[in-house]
């Protein structure tokens, strides 16, 4: 404890140092509008004198030029250019009447004395105006001079080297072959490389052997596997409803064509296209109208007593939202009620947004996981049973058909109530004949038979038959997968600017438009969500290329360039690297929007290949590595870890996409959560070793032993990182762990047996693709030699040990040693560089 | 933990400590001051609480949330009508309802029938609260006590009213009360989280009410913040038990190995997350100790566990969930959020309200006298009640007894609050004579939740997080103390 009072001690003064260098810290030179003045005017006078117009108080904004530089009624100038003792503006800031004072007190937003000096210098060097930077068309940045342009392998590198050289900074050296190996495995398919291609690699050496190793990994198949969860949590991605009942949706075919998308390399553009408006286009194919399955992947709300127009509603807002987010980076949930405080969104702008997935035959009743619009995903062979029994459905009622020709006999063409008796028959017999045969329902079928049972055999069991053959094509047809997806009426619903947001409150008319702020509709582009999809994909769009390229380097690197990767407006952060982050948007658009040409070309890089580790000085500076000068290191997400200890044990099953599947989960999870309705049926067999992204994702309890995921609830592009004890007993103690160590130990005692060392070389190559150095191997060997005597001492501890996950165990190896073994395996796995990529 | 093994981690933060301070300088201790989420200090999982937090003095060192899921009747339970009594039977006078809204199973309340409370009220102790006979054991505590009768809230259907009461927000998403006040305050102990969740339900219950995660969750907080939920079984900390086989001790050599190679890597590399990583499975290994010794009851005397009834000792109970509770105050848990679900009685007023009552009455009023007698009362706030109320009018058939029902109510309910610096034996604010519309002293949930930051030294306007280019609060943009409830 002593030790921890004194670093705390220490911190503080160190924390009171920092303070003190800050305020001395000098004022950019000149100041610039976007980068240091308008976040001043955002976080502190928005909110009263900004977009919202209702909140706006004095008739006063600063998020326009005209607004700011405005001469009120009385004559008082709220800026005066190049003189600030004279501006209104700094006389309310500086007031010490309370009264007078801006921002009030009571807002508690009070400027400190930097701001306050840095908006006289502004104001002094002239006022100079401009737009919020994402606002404007991204245009190639000119390339920097530079002082040592070796270093550079592309345009990334010289934006990396043009900030590192401002900072004064050097870039690290290359990493070498094994990490280089390790780190571009994981990013591009998510699983470690086999020691087989570590060898291969480290020895090839041809002058492009790193692009040859990029091009096969950015070709295998599990490469769309890899990229694909990025997009599930933005698309808000699960196989149930979420809420009560929580009722199970059959999604996954669209999850298959996501993968499939990324593995094809279909370019940006018309991924979105398909995804936002692929039933709009013309003649649409299945494939196109499936891939629409993204907008409807939100949650539906089951619950009773909720009234339908509200969901259906939420419902759209979801989709504006997502829509938004996904694209644009910019959050419209707060315009749903008012207008946006910090950024020139509109309630009208939101609303307009919404109106194009305002169209829909969707109602908002009720829970159906399969609500239509839906396509329909059979395999050939459950196609062909479908039409096999409609057949027989036909057959066995058109023999019905003849049999009530006679039965009730009737002038031609009359229906049955035309017969004499029909008036005589029970009510419920009269509404079943009503109607066809081949319509009727079970029930109906079984209230006939019922009725004709003493006195009409033949005709009971032709009954019988069709509800036999009928029920068979139900239970049939629920096995098919029917994905909900888009489709517009012919009839359009009308939208209104919503009061509060509120379903039951609708105010002025709306059509279906883009923000107002931003550039309009492509000319000739349909006002349809076909229109909204090009418009996100079209050059002059100054968002959609920035905010996608942004995220591909947060895959990369751990943290975007815009470090809020949700939020490209005025409360967003900047960009680490402006012209880097403009750079690579121009780049993605002239390559026609080739999302693998993208991963190449940052994979390439220079800064990529710096070697990750670091120094305490350049931790001090850059803790966050946002300037670059190391390459990127973080823990991965979960769900990698997982697919990785199962590859490194051998037991990572190789069949892609499909339903998905139910691994090993702790008893009683979901039971107890939803008191008995929902019960876990763990799956067997290669089920359990499928990769992550196969998981049957139940949204109102996501899988246990995923951690820090995102809450596939609503639309989320930068998942959480976090280290809580919890995570570290899910690595050590859950079953797909220590499974994954026992098979591992077994593969490297097969290969060989005879001292702990070479074991524990081989698999901490298998997890690390590196060879341990020897001080490490001798922590490990001694710990295998180690817990092999306890084993020895314990058997039945061992074999316990070695019971743990259902793949078969090697019985041919000794229990103590497998054990032991298990056991190191275990460490390694859990290994900080074993959880990170780097 | 045996003295060996605390020895020997008491070896391996002294060997950590030192190299530390030797080859990370300046970078170790500048991570001391970097809370982003992204690193947190290698010294300890104590985590900081931001600074200058507490805003002032706290009057509620721990918080113990009853949560009452489902929305418990204060016609029936609390708020006290005599004339709703006299009318029983009656059509609802259209004055009370007019434009107002209620669930679909309502649609229009006009002309639904008044429906009597079921059962007598007295009034108790010196204070004279009306409490309902269907809770004898929450009587005999009523001077301890502070009733909200004038609490109203926006929502209409559980979840979004659950989300609103605990996040300030019916769309899921935002931080709940405990994580931000984890945030704020930091956690207090080495061994547990700082913010704890518990669930249980009634037996033989038919409502459906789900415990949905993000009731206890960070939203866009880091997710360290997040309520860390125990489960009603013997392993309340999923994946806590070593694999079968592994001894502690074997644990503890694995994680010196892993400790051993972990510091290689960070001298080697200087990235302070490997020094996060070491003290993240530290803390593991102590919450593995810490854990069951919290669920080991058998030092508890028999006479503090029949204050909480007999269903005490069986995990997953409420009555459990109390005692758990206390216990996890004890050991310097800041915030327990116990919910119990089952009050949605829709068609079962006559039948499950009382199983209802008997299930969670006696551990509840049991809570608060254990916390008194051990003095942990006067710095404990506990709050009981759940995210609206029910509707004075029937849902049913007023001829079918046997289902008789009532529907959500959002317009006015009763929550009761007692230690944590709140005013004793006191009731505030007033319904109309049905129960229908708060008349006197209204406390929006907003007002709820501001009142409880108030307690926990936090001013709710200051405590925010910035997410999408917005400071965000508990509150959101409403709320205020009420002073009135304050001792």
């Amino acid at each position: 404890m002593f030790a921890f009072a004194k670093q705390r001690r220490t911190a503080h003064w160190w924390g009171v140092c920092v303070l003190v260098l800050l305020a001395a810290r000098a004022l950019p030179n000149p100041v610039q509008f976007s980068r240091d003045v308008r976040p001043i005017l955002s976080d502190h006078c928005f909110q009263c004198h900004g977009p919202d117009e209702k909140a706006r108080k004095a008739k006063l904004r600063f998020d326009t030029e005209v607004g700011a530089f405005r001469t009120d009624s009385q004559g008082i100038a709220v800026i005066v250019r190049g003189k600030s003792t004279e501006s209104e503006l700094i006389r309310r800031i500086e007031s010490s009447d309370p009264d007078d004072v801006m921002p009030p007190p009571k807002t508690k937003h009070a400027l400190n004395a930097e701001q306050i000096r840095l908006l006289r210098n502004w104001i002094d060097e002239g006022a100079p105006w401009g737009k919020h930077w994402t606002f404007e068309t991204p245009s190639t940045p000119p390339r920097p001079s530079l002082e040592t342009a070796s270093w550079s392998r592309n345009g990334i590198d010289e934006q990396v080297l043009s900030r590192l050289e401002r900072e004064e900074l050097k870039p690290s050296p290359e990493a070498n072959r094994a990490a280089l190996i390790r780190r571009l495995s994981l990013d591009l398919t998510g699983l470690p490389p086999r020691p087989g291609e570590v060898a291969a690699f480290q020895s090839d050496e041809s002058p492009d052997a790193f692009e040859r190793l990029v091009d096969r990994l950015l070709a295998s198949p599990h490469y769309g596997e890899r990229m694909a969860w990025d997009w599930l949590d933005a698309a808000r991605y699960a196989d149930s409803n979420g809420y009560q009942g929580d009722g199970e949706r059959t999604m996954w075919p669209w999850r298959d064509w996501l993968v499939k998308a990324f593995n094809q390399n279909m370019p940006f553009d018309q991924f979105t296209i398909w995804q936002l408006a692929g039933d709009l286009l013309p003649n649409a194919t299945q494939e196109q109208k499936l891939a629409t399955g993204f907008c409807r992947n939100h949650m539906i709300n089951g619950e009773g007593g909720r009234i339908a127009e509200e969901n259906r509603i939420d419902y759209v807002m979801d989709m504006t939202e997502t829509t938004g987010a996904a694209w644009l980076g910019l959050t419209f949930t707060c315009a749903r009620c008012h207008d946006h405080k910090f950024d020139p969104i509109t309630q009208q702008d939101y609303y307009r947004l919404f109106a194009f997935f305002n169209r829909t035959p969707v109602t908002g009743g009720g829970g159906d996981p399969q609500s239509k619009p839906v396509v329909e995903v059979a395999t050939s062979a459950q196609t062909q049973k479908s039409r096999g029994l409609d057949e027989r459905v036909k057959t066995e009622a058109q023999s019905i058909v003849k049999m009530e020709q006679q039965m009730f006999p009737r002038p031609e063409g009359q229906p049955l109530k035309a017969w004499d008796g029909f008036a005589e028959l029970p009510k419920e017999v009269q509404e079943a004949l009503a109607v066809k045969p081949a319509q009727r329902n079970p029930a109906r079928l079984e209230t006939l038979a019922t009725h004709w049972k003493t006195n009409d055999v033949s005709y009971t069991a032709a009954l019988d038959h069709l509800r036999n053959v009928i029920e068979e094509r139900t239970s049939h047809s629920r096995t098919i997968p029917r994905v909900m997806v888009m489709e517009d009426m012919a009839d359009r619903r009308e939208t209104f600017v919503l009061f509060k947001g509120l379903y039951d409150k609708p105010r002025e008319k709306v059509e279906a438009g883009v923000p107002a702020s931003l550039p309009p509709l492509p000319p000739n582009a349909p006002t349809n969500r076909l229109g909204l999809a090009l418009w996100l994909v079209s050059p002059e769009n100054p968002l959609t290329a920035r905010v996608i390229v942004n995220r591909y380097w947060q895959q990369f690197f751990g943290i975007g360039l815009v470090k809020t990767a949700e939020d490209f407006g005025a409360q967003g952060e900047k960009p680490s690297n402006p012209e880097l982050l403009d750079w690579l948007a121009v780049q993605f658009v002239r390559s026609g929007w080739n999302v693998k040409q993208l991963c190449r070309l940052i994979v390439t890089s220079a800064t990529y290949r710096q070697t990750s580790r670091a120094t305490p000085a350049l931790i001090e500076r850059d803790p966050q590595n946002r300037w670059l000068a190391r390459g990127p290191r973080f823990r991965m997400p979960s769900w990698m870890l997982r697919d990785t200890a199962l590859a490194a044990g051998g037991l990572l099953a190789d069949k892609g996409g499909g339903p998905p599947v139910n691994p090993y989960q702790p008893a009683g999870v979901w039971e107890e959560t939803t008191f008995g309705g929902k019960k876990y049926r763990q799956d067997h067999g290669d089920a359990l070793y499928r990769r992550s992204v196969y998981t049957f994702w139940r949204r109102i309890v996501a899988p246990t032993l995923f951690f820090d995921t995102a809450s596939r609830q609503t639309c989320t592009v930068k998942q959480p990182r976090t280290n809580t004890p919890l995570h570290a007993l899910t690595t050590l103690n859950d079953v797909t762990y220590v499974e994954a160590a026992r098979c591992l130990a077994e593969r490297v005692l097969a290969e060989t047996d005879s001292i702990p060392e070479e074991a524990v070389e081989r698999a901490f190559q298998r997890v690390l693709a590196r060879r341990p150095s020897e001080r490490e191997k001798e922590i490990l060997s001694r710990a295998a030699r180690r817990y092999e005597t306890e084993f020895s001492a314990d058997s039945a501890a061992a074999d316990r040990l070695l019971a743990m996950g259902e793949s078969k165990r090697n019985r041919l190896l000794a229990p103590a040693r497998h054990a032991a073994l298990t056991l190191v395996c275990g460490e390694i796995l859990n290994l900080d560089e074993a959880l990170t990529k780097e | 933990m045996n003295p060996l093994d605390d020895h020997r981690l008491h070896l391996t933060r002294r060997e950590f400590f030192g190299r530390a301070a030797a080859g990370l300088g300046i970078a170790g201790l500048s991570s001391l001051l970097h809370r982003d989420g992204l690193a947190a200090t290698p010294v300890s999982n104590r985590i900081p609480g931001l600074p200058g937090l507490p805003h002032f003095a706290a009057k509620a060192r721990r918080i113990i949330y009853l949560f009452q899921n489902g929305a418990p009747t204060h016609v029936e339970l609390f708020d006290y009508k005599p004339r709703l009594k006299e009318l029983h039977g009656e059509p609802v006078p259209d004055s009370y309802i007019g434009g107002k809204r209620f669930s679909t199973m309502t649609g229009k309340a006009d002309g639904k029938l008044l429906l009597g409370p079921i059962e007598p009220f007295q009034q108790h102790g010196k204070s004279g609260a009306w409490v309902s006979s269907l809770l004898p054991h929450m009587a005999g505590v009523a001077d301890e006590l502070c009733f909200v009768k004038g609490m109203h809230t926006d929502a209409v259907n559980h979840a979004p009213a659950i989300s609103l009461l605990l996040s300030g927000g019916q769309i899921p998403g935002r931080p709940t009360l405990g994580a931000w006040l984890a945030y704020g305050l930091g956690c207090e102990t080495d061994n547990l989280p700082a913010f704890v969740v518990m669930t249980s339900v009634s037996k033989g219950t038919t409502c459906g009410q789900i415990f949905y995660d993000f009731y206890w969750g960070s939203g866009f907080l880091p997710s360290r913040y997040q309520g860390v939920k125990f489960r009603g079984s013997s392993d309340p900390v999923l994946y806590l038990n070593n694999p079968d086989g592994v001894s502690r001790r074997m644990r503890r050599e694995m994680l010196d190995d892993i400790a051993a190679i972990n510091e290689l890597k960070l001298q080697d590399f200087a990235d302070p997350e490997i020094a996060t990583r070491i003290a993240q499975y530290e803390m593991s290994f102590r919450m593995q100790a810490s854990v069951p010794e919290l669920t080991d009851l058998s030092q508890e005397p028999q006479s503090v566990l029949d204050l909480y009834g007999p269903a005490v000792k069986e995990p997953g109970t409420f009555a459990y969930n109390c005692l758990m509770a206390r216990r996890l105050i004890e050991r310097d848990v800041r915030f327990v959020q116990v919910m119990h679900a089952g009050w949605d009685q829709h068609n079962s007023i006559t039948t499950e309200l009382y199983t209802q009552c008997r299930d969670t009455d006696q551990p509840s009023a049991g809570l608060i006298m254990d916390l008194e007698q051990r003095g942990l009362l006067d710095d404990t706030l506990v709050i009981w009640g759940g995210e609206f109320g029910r509707t004075p009018f029937i849902q049913g058939d007023i001829k079918d007894r046997k289902r008789w029902g009532r529907d959500h109510h959002p317009y006015a309910f009763t929550v009761w609050m007692a230690g944590g610096g709140v005013r004793r034996g006191f009731t505030y604010g007033e319904t109309d004579d049905l129960a229908m519309n708060v008349v006197k002293d209204p406390v929006h949930v907003h007002d709820l939740q501001a009142t409880i930051l108030n307690q926990a030294g936090i001013d709710h306007e200051r405590l925010t997080f910035k997410f999408q280019g917005r400071n965000f609060r508990l509150t959101d943009v409403h709320g205020q103390v009420v002073k009135e409830l304050l001792a």
